[in-house]
């Protein structure tokens, strides 16, 4: 019953940004197709977060929404003219994948860390501090 | 025989089809990464999420950037992520509940928040210019990540090492005090 309201809504949400997305001035010419891709790929990524028990799908959830941010940063240095001149938006873009790549390092290894001591990867069986 | 600027008979351009079948693929597949039941899937359907998304930074302008997508996140990370499913991947596997009991407020909270960035987007002019995006070039990139932003870059470069150094530590089994490592 949850899966199918919330597969209702997800979906709901993915045609209304699509077809936002058709109807934005330009299509692909336009910073506001991807600022609108953008925010649906970070909704989605946070649902994700808020709602998956398994520890690994909250962290493939972070995932999602650093790149849904990392699209906002890559679109505005190219479409606002300052910031295409120098590049900027492709090095900030380019940090940034480092330092996620360094938070994914680190989370996996917490959550493979936690696993061993739990022998779950399910987050809402991790309840050692409230007993 | 030439291939005009727009799709024939329908007057589309080329590059808004491309652009809403890669943004298509990579809200679908990212939709997918987090409601599928089996996991290993929902790691395989955030690699092609990752692979949309680098055609979109090239549509952006930012070929660099994308083949860095590709590298980092569909060969590193990825790979990455589907080692540790396997590693904590119990005997019962994905017969129990997907979704924690929040689900719905947070279905709630996402549409919330989606609405919210929409309103933003569509009632502010952000000054772009509406020109259709150039590419980024590689050697302005390279240039200003050596000289005017080499001090984030060698950040990045030891955050990187206390990472490695962090995930090793943490992920390594501990000795038993006095003996061998018991597991190896």
């Amino acid at each position: 019953m949850i899966r199918v309201f919330v597969g209702t809504a997800l979906t709901g949400a993915f045609v209304v940004g699509l077809g936002l997305i058709g109807l934005a001035a330009g299509g692909s010419r336009s910073l506001n197709a991807y600022l609108v891709l953008s925010g649906l790929l970070f909704a989605i990524g946070m649902f994700g977060f808020l709602a998956r028990r398994n520890a690994i799908s909250m962290l493939m959830s972070i995932e999602l929404m650093l790149n849904a941010v990392n699209l906002t940063i890559v679109a505005f240095g190219t479409f606002v003219p300052k910031l295409a001149a120098s590049a900027q938006g492709s090095v900030i873009a380019l940090i940034v994948i480092g330092v996620a790549a360094a938070e994914a390092t680190v989370g996996l290894a917490i959550v493979i860390a936690i696993y061993r001591n739990r022998k779950t990867p399910l987050v809402d069986e991790y309840d050692a501090m409230s007993q | 025989m030439e291939i005009g600027p727009t799709i024939p008979f329908t007057g589309i351009p080329w590059d808004d089809a491309l652009f809403v079948l890669l943004a298509g693929t990579m809200l679908f597949a990212g939709i997918l990464v987090v409601t599928m039941r089996d996991i290993i899937r929902c790691g395989l359907a955030m690699m092609l999420c990752f692979g949309a998304l680098a055609g979109i930074y090239v549509m952006a302008g930012a070929p660099l950037v994308a083949a860095t997508q590709v590298l980092v996140y569909i060969g590193a990370i990825s790979v990455l992520v589907l080692f540790a499913i396997m590693l904590t991947q119990s005997k019962v596997g994905p017969t129990r509940l997907v979704f924690q009991t929040q689900a719905v407020p947070a279905a709630a909270a996402s549409v919330i928040l989606t609405v919210i960035v929409l309103l933003a987007i569509a009632s502010t002019d952000w000054g772009g210019s509406p020109a259709p995006p150039k590419a980024t070039d590689t050697a302005a990139v390279a240039e200003s990540l050596f000289t005017d932003r080499v001090l984030p870059f060698e950040v990045v470069g030891v955050l990187l090492l206390a990472a490695v150094i962090g995930g090793v530590f943490l992920a390594k089994r501990e000795r038993t005090p006095g003996g061998e490592d018991p597991g190896a």
